[in-house]
């Protein structure tokens, strides 16, 4: 067997494609990014050298916000780990038990996923208006007035105000991967637990959930590194604000780029944001590894 | 699992309430697609519309060339799909059961393609799309798309291939299948889960794509969808209800290639089932 | 295995197509094609006008044809700039002048024009009209139109409580106050697109500096911003907004939202482009309810009701590595000249050349606004365009802290003339 698998042809012939592909479209952009962001240039002309300069003033320059940046798309992060996966998880769960309505439940679902960031941003906009919007208009016909609010205007409001659409939608999203994860266990090893007398419970806990780890693993790092990049429909419904409330670093980055002409310096919080996707990716999969092993 | 026990019926009811929160959007999309500005904003959010404003369909066929965006959108993806999902499980069972050096950091390295923000990579994919003569075609997407889904299908394909026994490939292997054998024969049908979800999300991303699509492609000829569906609003102002029909034609086919591949999810199970 | 084989012809098979589709796309026919880049999508009041011009270029040139392609304004921000960056630039191109353009020019990428602005097309269009597309006493483009900023008002509404147009702020606030007693809320405004907020921001900021000292000052050629007559109009932008007469919830609204308040009745007054007279025509049930003034006056010592924000940013520009400079760059101002009139008489926008022409049939609102632009003591262009991009990137977010009172007006200006003297 080992023979087969050490097969160079073979080995060259399964990872050749994908190398390609991905150097030059991956990498050499990474390496490009890097060097951008040591420059001080607007994208035009002008090129200066500036080492470090970018990165210094990333983390002490009051006025771009940087440090708040991080702080907002953290919270976003660990929000979607421990709020939106466990969700998609129980769902996963529960549809795979061949419920009534399974299939219907699985396609429907999915359903936010599929739809445009325009459309979910346009109604998440009508759901927060803050005159005939569906929040506001649900306090005042219960009497609580004093409880509404410019849900996506304030900014003691913006940044939840934007955080729940996104977590929302990517719900079905990982309740898909879990899903199919589940479906791809072998029917066997559960029923011969039934046999032996486990409960449902027990056998979700200890057959089910451990033979799904990679699984949740992979949903762990798509949640992560998603939410760490999330941008789309931030800029959709606040743009970053008001007044940076709900800026994220994505945010931040496309305004120094492409609204303030400062590409090296939004190059800076691009390699930023790579660097702690990989690092956090890297970590989760340590993390899963040794729990597995 | 004949009996249902109050506990089912809770869960079931509490089934239906979120179906009918994830189809609100679906809804809400229909009937906005059907309305006027002045409805969608104030009037009449969430009724049905009070004039059904068939026109904006006419609107949104006939501006432009959206039967061709169409087109484009649709090979654009549709090569994007098969060569990701082709690349990506070819990438997988090489990472994962293929012994040879540098695998590990090679494992490591994938994930890069999960942490490029978007925006940042524009400019240098364009720089080298440039340099490889490939702008204004259908190439300069959909090796981008690949490239970018990648990973991703990469990912999924080692979460699901752990979870398969070896012990299949290695009697195979003793039967004295080669290693294309051994992938094509053994692995590649008890993947089917995990290609299903693979080609779902890399149909997904790439149908909906549009800061790639809007930079890399200039020319009219090779327009997608999603740039196609931005051109209908104006500078000023937006004339709302064509972009909703617009959206509506291009959610359908995502719609209906979900349902059809979910379903093959829920097959894969009964299938390896009978096969184990 | 069998399948496997299958499946990979298949693939084959429509990537070849897909291949050969892309080699199809090169057009091989003789004669000059020329490429026009622009955001007058389909759906945009300009698109007619474009769609003409074109037409009438062509006519008159036999063998030269021009494949107009049009892009969404936003994302055309982008992939201009990328554009620019990977040296990608089509024959032709839309931009705005001021600001915005600085680098593109600095870059060389962009052609000078001078030798193909012609005796004829100088007696119909000044050198003036060309300011923002004049970058070191060269010109790099040309222009179409003048928009500037006005304020619609509700005539319906405005008679109603027996008010007249406003002319002075104090004027304004008194029409504001009325409007408020009367629980109607005056203004339309969106922060969140800040451009709109910046509409009344620069507008009023103009008519208490005077346009002199704005632009020397914006355009760092002198004096601070930390300055009484700007820190003036900081502080009646918030005075304004403090006694509610703006939106309730701008912060969250986009300008397609607040504007439908207006176009509805519910707000009667909005600041903003001339190209909203259009607008009102098509989005409005009743248009003649409607009607434009110009901006009040807040120091009658610095700026007059006749200064307008504004001028012609809206510009063609030739790229330096056309292969037919000659041909582009005198269709950049054929084509311009005939996008001016035929936008005007469609409503779209206020011609920048000569009206040589017949043009009763404007609707009356776009023609009051010309009449407005005609009679202007001044133009001053808007902020975010005049000022370099990373200048106006400052400007617009400070604005919303201001609006939502997190710098004070003082602070705001301090922080605007620690930018500008970067």
């Amino acid at each position: 067997m080992d023979k087969v698998m050490k097969n160079k042809t073979a080995i060259f012939l399964f990872m050749f494609p994908a190398a390609l592909l991905f150097t030059t479209i991956i990498i050499i952009p990474i390496v490009m990014s890097g060097y951008y962001s040591l420059l001080k240039w607007n994208g035009f002309t002008d090129v200066d050298f500036i080492g470090l300069g970018n990165y210094i003033e990333l983390f002490t320059s009051k006025s771009a916000g940087f440090p708040r940046t991080i702080g907002n798309v953290m919270l976003f992060t660990a929000m979607s780990v421990f709020i939106q996966l466990p969700i998609a998880l129980a769902l996963a769960l529960i549809l795979s038990r061949k419920i009534r309505g399974e299939k219907f439940f699985v396609a429907v679902f999915f359903f936010p996923v599929l739809m445009s960031t325009v459309v979910i941003g346009q109604l998440w906009m009508k759901i927060y208006n803050p005159d005939y919007g569906i929040i506001n208009s649900a306090l005042r016909f219960l009497g609580l007035e004093s409880l509404t609010r410019v849900w996506l205007g304030d900014q003691n409001t913006a940044l939840m105000a934007v955080f729940i659409p996104m977590l929302w939608q990517y719900i079905g999203y990982h309740m898909l991967l879990m899903y199919a994860g589940v479906k791809s266990i072998p029917v066997e090893m559960k029923e011969a637990s039934y046999i032996d007398g486990a409960t449902e419970l027990q056998i979700t806990r200890y057959i089910t959930i451990p033979l799904l780890k990679p699984v949740i693993r992979v949903c762990v790092i798509f949640a992560v590194t998603g939410s760490l990049k999330a941008f789309d429909l931030i800029y959709v419904l606040t743009k970053g604000g008001p007044a940076h409330a709900s800026e994220v670093p994505s945010t931040l980055m496309v305004s120094m780029i492409f609204l303030r002409n400062r590409y090296g310096f939004g190059s800076s919080i691009a390699i930023f944001i790579i660097f702690i996707c990989f690092f956090f990716a890297i970590l989760i999969k340590k993390i899963f590894k040794t729990e597995v092993d | 699992m004949g009996r249902e026990t109050l506990g089912d019926k809770i869960i079931f009811g509490f089934l239906c309430i979120w179906a009918a929160v994830q189809i609100f959007p679906l809804y809400w999309m229909l009937t906005f697609s059907l309305k006027s500005n002045s409805e969608i904003f104030g009037d009449n959010i969430i009724g049905i519309p009070r004039e059904w404003l068939w026109s904006n369909y006419e609107a949104a066929m006939t501006v432009g060339n959206m039967a061709k965006y169409f087109l484009n959108s649709f090979i654009v993806t549709g090569c994007t799909v098969i060569l990701t999902a082709i690349i990506g499980i070819m990438a997988t069972y090489g990472l994962t059961r293929m012994v040879w050096r540098g695998r590990k950091a090679a494992n490591n390295l994938i994930m890069l393609g999960l942490t490029i923000p978007v925006h940042a990579a524009i400019l240098p994919v364009f720089i080298v799309l440039t340099n490889l003569k490939m702008t204004n075609s259908y190439q300069a997407l959909i090796v981008p798309y690949t490239a970018f889904a990648l990973s991703m299908a990469i990912l999924i394909g080692n979460s699901f291939i752990e979870g398969l026994p070896k012990e299949l490939e290695e009697a195979a292997c003793i039967d004295g299948c080669s290693v294309y054998g051994i992938f094509g024969r053994i692995v590649l049908p008890l993947m089917r889960p995990a290609l299903s979800t693979i080609v779902i999300f890399t149909f997904l991303n790439a149908w909906n794509e549009l800061m790639f699509a809007v930079i890399f492609i200039s020319d009219s000829a090779h327009r997608t969808l999603p740039v196609g569906i931005q051109t209908l609003s104006g500078s000023y102002t937006t004339d709302w209800g064509p972009i909703g029909a617009a959206l509506v034609l291009a959610t359908f086919p995502v719609l209906i290639l979900y349902c059809f591949m979910s379903g093959k999810i829920q097959e894969s199970l009964i299938r390896g089932a009978i096969k184990g | 295995m069998k399948s496997a084989v299958k499946r990979a012809l298949a693939v084959l098979t429509v990537l070849a197509v897909a291949f050969s589709l892309a080699a199809c796309g090169g057009d091989s026919s003789k004669g000059t094609t020329l490429v026009l880049w622009s955001i007058a999508t389909e759906s945009d009041a300009f698109h007619p006008a474009y769609t003409k011009a074109i037409a009438d270029f062509e006519a008159a040139h036999e063998g030269i044809k021009i494949k107009h392609e049009t892009f969404e304004n936003e994302s055309y921000k982008t992939k201009i700039k990328s554009a620019v960056s990977a040296n990608e630039l089509p024959d032709i191109f839309f931009t705005w002048g001021g600001g915005f353009s600085q680098a593109f020019v600095d870059s060389g990428k962009v052609l000078a024009i001078d030798k193909y602005y012609t005796d004829e097309f100088k007696a119909q269009l000044s050198t003036a009209a060309l300011g923002n597309a004049t970058y070191n006493g060269k010109i790099y483009g040309s222009v179409y139109s003048t928009p500037v900023s006005v304020m619609f008002y509700n005539k319906k509404m405005f008679d109603k409580y027996n008010l007249k147009v406003p002319v002075t702020f104090d004027e304004l606030t008194n029409v504001c106050q009325t409007f408020i007693s009367n629980k109607i809320q005056p203004f339309g405004i969106s922060v969140k697109d800040t451009w709109v907020l910046a509409m009344s921001h620069d507008a009023l900021t103009l008519k208490s500096a005077g346009p002199e000292k704005v632009k020397s000052v914006l355009t760092k050629q002198g004096g601070s911003y930390n300055d009484p007559d700007f820190i003036e109009s900081a502080k009646k932008i918030k005075e304004l907004e403090s006694m509610g007469a703006y939106l309730k919830g701008a912060t969250g609204l986009t300008n397609d939202e607040a504007s439908a308040q207006f176009y509805n009745g519910t707000v009667p007054m909005y600041i903003t482009g001339t190209w909203m007279a259009g607008s009102i025509q098509t989005d409005t049930e009743t248009p003649e309810d409607f009607d434009v003034a110009p901006i009040p006056v807040i120091n009658s010592n610095n700026a007059k009701i006749t200064d307008f924000m504004g001028g012609a940013s809206d510009t063609l520009m030739v790229a330096a590595s056309t292969k037919n400079p000659d041909v582009a760059g005198n269709a950049a101002f054929e084509l311009t000249r005939s996008i001016s009139k035929y936008a005007y008489l469609d409503g779209a926008g206020i011609a920048a050349w000569k009206v040589d022409y017949d043009d009763s049939a404007v609707n009356p609102l776009t023609k009051k606004s010309a009449e407005y632009a005609k009679g202007a003591t001044s133009f001053t262009l808007w902020f975010d365009t005049l000022m370099a991009a990373e200048d106006a990137g400052e400007y617009l977010a400070l604005l919303q802290e201001l609006y939502t009172g997190n710098v004070t007006p003082e602070e705001f200006a301090k922080h605007m003339a620690d930018q500008l003297g970067k």
